[in-house]
């Protein structure tokens, strides 16, 4: 079971609320200094920051690229713009 | 740079211009066209593609003001989503306390969500357990983890409050590692 412990004057339960603003780096300096005491503290909060820090890094690394439209999409798309820019009104 | 090349471009696009369009759908398409599979199903996702970008045309005049041509396009997207499929907005998942989240996601608890996991097996692993989160929670993750966009731009496309975004996107995390460790291995 969770253990809640207040460690650098922050509860674990805080910590894991700005854990994603302290990865963003969007914590004002004071609290990112509590965060930091708490997980250098916290090894509870320590283990999970970093796997949340690792899921979001995979995340943005392995799933990044997104793959081409099938082939013959621009053919068909580029045939509507011109319908529809040959409309009337246009 | 960029900005200002999409901002030429959709002023071209407006007055019908075919290389701006060709050129626009070049830069964008594979995003908008990942975007619209996280929204609808795969056979409906080219039409999603398809609909945004002949919207985009339509309505090019209206994009100055807007985050970027990035975040822009993706909102067209979702709306054709939407309109396409008749869908309501999506339904935010139930509010849950952060830490019945948190102990989901492996807080306090063992191995870690990600243990053992790499190459394409983790990719395998990642694409499975954002498919098994509700569409709210996916589209936060897509928009600003995967897409790359802003807090600022997720909040336009989302039409939500930048502190919004980011709840909605902690949440959605956090759902995603208790999905990741619900998958386990073999899954
Ligand atoms: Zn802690």
């Amino acid at each position: 079971m969770r253990r809640e412990r207040s460690v650098g004057g922050l509860r674990c339960g805080e910590v894991l609320a700005c854990l994603a603003d302290y990865l963003a780096g969007e914590l004002e300096a004071r609290v990112r200094e509590r965060v930091e005491a708490h997980l250098a503290g916290c090894d509870v909060c320590e283990r999970f920051g970093g796997d949340y820090a690792r899921v979001v890094a995979c995340l943005r690394r392995i799933l990044a690229a997104p793959d081409p439209p099938p082939d013959g999409f621009e053919e068909r798309l580029l045939r509507a713009f011109e319908e529809a820019a040959g409309e009337p009104g246009h | 740079m960029a900005a200002e090349i999409d901002a030429e471009l959709l002023s071209r696009v407006a007055r019908g211009d075919r290389a701006a369009f060709a050129c626009l759908v070049r830069r964008h398409s594979a995003p908008v066209l990942r975007f619209a599979r996280s929204l609808v199903d795969a056979g409906s996702a080219e039409d999603v593609l398809q609909e945004t970008f002949l919207a985009a045309y339509r309505k090019a005049d209206t994009f100055r003001g807007a985050e970027s041509a990035r975040a822009w396009l993706l909102a067209i997207a979702r709306n054709a989503a939407r309109r396409l499929h008749r869908r309501p907005s999506p339904v935010l998942a139930d509010e849950e306390a952060l830490a019945e989240l948190g102990a989901r996601a492996g807080w306090g608890q063992t191995p870690s969500p990600l243990a053992a996991a790499e190459g394409a097996e983790l990719r395998e692993r990642l694409a499975a357990a954002l498919e098994r989160l509700a569409p709210a929670d996916r589209e936060a993750i897509v928009l600003r983890d995967l897409e790359g966009l802003t807090t600022a731009e997720t909040a336009e496309v989302l039409g939500i409050r930048p502190g919004a975004v980011k709840t909605r996107l902690h949440r959605a995390r956090l759902r995603l590692m208790g999905a990741l460790r619900a998958g386990g291995r073999g899954q």
